[in-house]
């Protein structure tokens, strides 16, 4: 299939999500452009997870519609444009080393076999894995092990990369490198990105914009306007934080009332 | 290792101890009982016994892995067989084995068949539960992981839920075997002409305690080296990328 379309946005309209008595998401209208990173802030509950499930085209009962870079996706079906996915744990296949998790992908993916080793080298390093290629994922830490799913991710080619949570069961400091190092393998791919976090400050320091959901819809949306690259320690991003963050807790506790 | 060996000897002293205390016709030593057993080896009847009963032990414990583990992984996976089932699987359970067999004698004949159908079916419903305990452990995220990375089904079964599953397949097929060949003696002795369970009941009738050690020695020393020397030595090859090392 031709890629000459390059367009990799995606267009949610009019979501509707049910579950039995409850309604998850509730009318949700989402615009991601091509090649921007949108981070999703959320309260638990709000219809996150259940919003990837459906772009993935895990779940396909919902109602509305979905579309990635002006194409549809019909209801049950696969999404038009190749995903790239990182859950909140690495999801791993523990009897597989490093490098074969990659193959796993691939062979799965379109992607011919003659590249497959000048993308894997690519990716492992840029993600400084190249020395554990053949290790198996007990011998990785958790930081490593989510690098290699991230290499899993993009080994792929991917049009669009979803990530949920990726870096929350991380300890901070691990956190903080690969958010960086997230933010240097966007630039240099720039792959559309929507990314699922509870962490405010997360969201602000990877995102374009955030977008605070609650109730099944969207709160409120903000644009995140420091220049890249970013500083942990900038004031101004700090500030919009703050911003982003009483939002964020806004929204919790309207879900909160909701419930009771 | 050596610990093992330590022990194994301290039970053969043991086992010398106490008869030179008891008679001959309660209990030969081990050295006698060894004698026995290469006579019976010069003689040339243990091969036909012993290989009479190991492929009784092979096809029981085939039909028993045939039939358990595709049950047992149903059960695990899937809420709807682990609630149709598990009230049959337990009655299976109950069943004793000595019924399994005079059914299967009474209505399929004194054959091979019938024999090696008995074994199975008694020992197929512990191979379901052991596999169904199992299967409850898998890790089913994996299996969305595999989706979302375009995975067919049949990709899914064979690359992601094969793997996990070896492992209590392989484990279900050691705790199998130790109940196949304890079935399997009590078949023969029931309803077959020949093998170690015939022999078994042959000298035990002619009460020769030195025949009745005799056999047995021979058959525990044939399943512990299946056990220890061939099931173990696959495990280790199988499951290399374990963490864990067995014992």
């Amino acid at each position: 299939m031709s890629r000459e379309a390059t367009d990799n946005g995606i267009r949610v309209e009019g979501l509707i999500k049910e579950f039995p008595g409850q309604r998850v998401l509730d009318g949700l209208d989402l615009t991601v452009a091509d090649g921007e990173f949108v981070c999703l802030l959320g309260p638990s509950g709000c219809g996150k997870s259940t919003l990837l499930n459906i772009l993935s085209g895990l779940d396909g009962d919902y109602r509305g519609s979905v579309r990635f870079g002006g194409q549809p996706m019909a209801p049950g079906g696969k999404p038009p444009v190749t995903i790239g996915y990182l859950f909140q744990e690495p999801r791993l296949l523990p009897w597989l080393t490093a490098e074969r998790n990659v193959d796993f992908a691939l062979e799965n993916s379109r992607v011919p076999r003659a590249r497959w080793a000048a993308i894997k080298d690519r990716y492992f390093a840029l993600t400084g894995l190249q020395a554990f290629r053949h290790y198996y994922p007990h011998q990785l830490s958790g930081g490593m092990a989510q690098r290699l799913s991230l290499v899993r991710a993009l080994a792929i080619e991917p049009d669009v990369l979803f990530m949920d949570e990726p870096f929350s069961g991380l300890d901070e400091l691990t956190a903080r490198r690969l958010r960086v190092d997230l933010l240097d393998i966007w630039r240099e791919t720039g792959k559309t990105i929507l990314f699922i976090t509870h962490n405010s400050y997360e969201a602000t320091f990877l995102g374009d914009r955030v977008v605070v959901l609650s109730r099944g819809g969207i709160r409120d949306q903000i644009t995140v306007q420091v220049p890249r690259p970013r500083d942990y320690d900038d004031a101004a991003l700090f500030q919009v934080g703050k911003t982003v963050s009483a939002t964020f807790i806004e929204a919790a506790e309207a879900a909160e009332r909701d419930r009771h | 290792m050596l610990l093992k060996l330590g022990s194994m000897l301290a039970v053969v002293a043991a086992w010398f101890g106490l008869s030179l205390l008891l008679p001959d016709t309660v209990l030969p030593g081990p050295w006698e009982t060894l004698k026995v057993l290469t006579e019976n080896v010069v003689d040339g009847q243990v091969h036909e016994h012993l290989l009479a009963t190991l492929g009784r032990v092979l096809g029981g414990l085939a039909l028993a892995m045939a039939v358990g583990v595709p049950v047992g992984i149903v059960m695990g996976l899937n809420r709807f067989a682990e609630k149709t089932l598990d009230v049959w699987v337990m009655v299976a359970l109950t069943v004793p084995s000595l019924c399994y067999a005079i059914l299967a004698f009474i209505w399929i004949g004194l054959n091979e068949t019938a024999a090696i159908v008995a074994i199975g079916l008694t020992s197929a419903p512990s191979i379901a539960i052991n596999l169904w305990e199992g299967v409850k452990n898998i890790d089913t995220r994996l299996f969305k992981m595999a989706r979302v990375f375009n995975a067919s089904r049949w990709v899914v079964v064979r690359r992601v839920l094969f793997p996990q599953v070896l492992p209590y397949i392989m484990a279900s097929l050691r705790f199998g075997l130790g109940i196949v060949w304890k079935i399997t003696v009590l078949v023969e002795l029931l309803g077959r002409p020949d093998g170690v369970g015939f022999q078994l009941f042959y000298w035990y009738q002619l009460a020769d305690m030195g025949q009745v050690l005799a056999w047995t020695l021979l058959f525990t020393l044939v399943m512990l080296f299946i056990e220890l020397v061939i099931l173990q030595r696959l495990e280790r090859r199988l499951f290399a990328w374990r963490p864990e090392v067995r014992l």
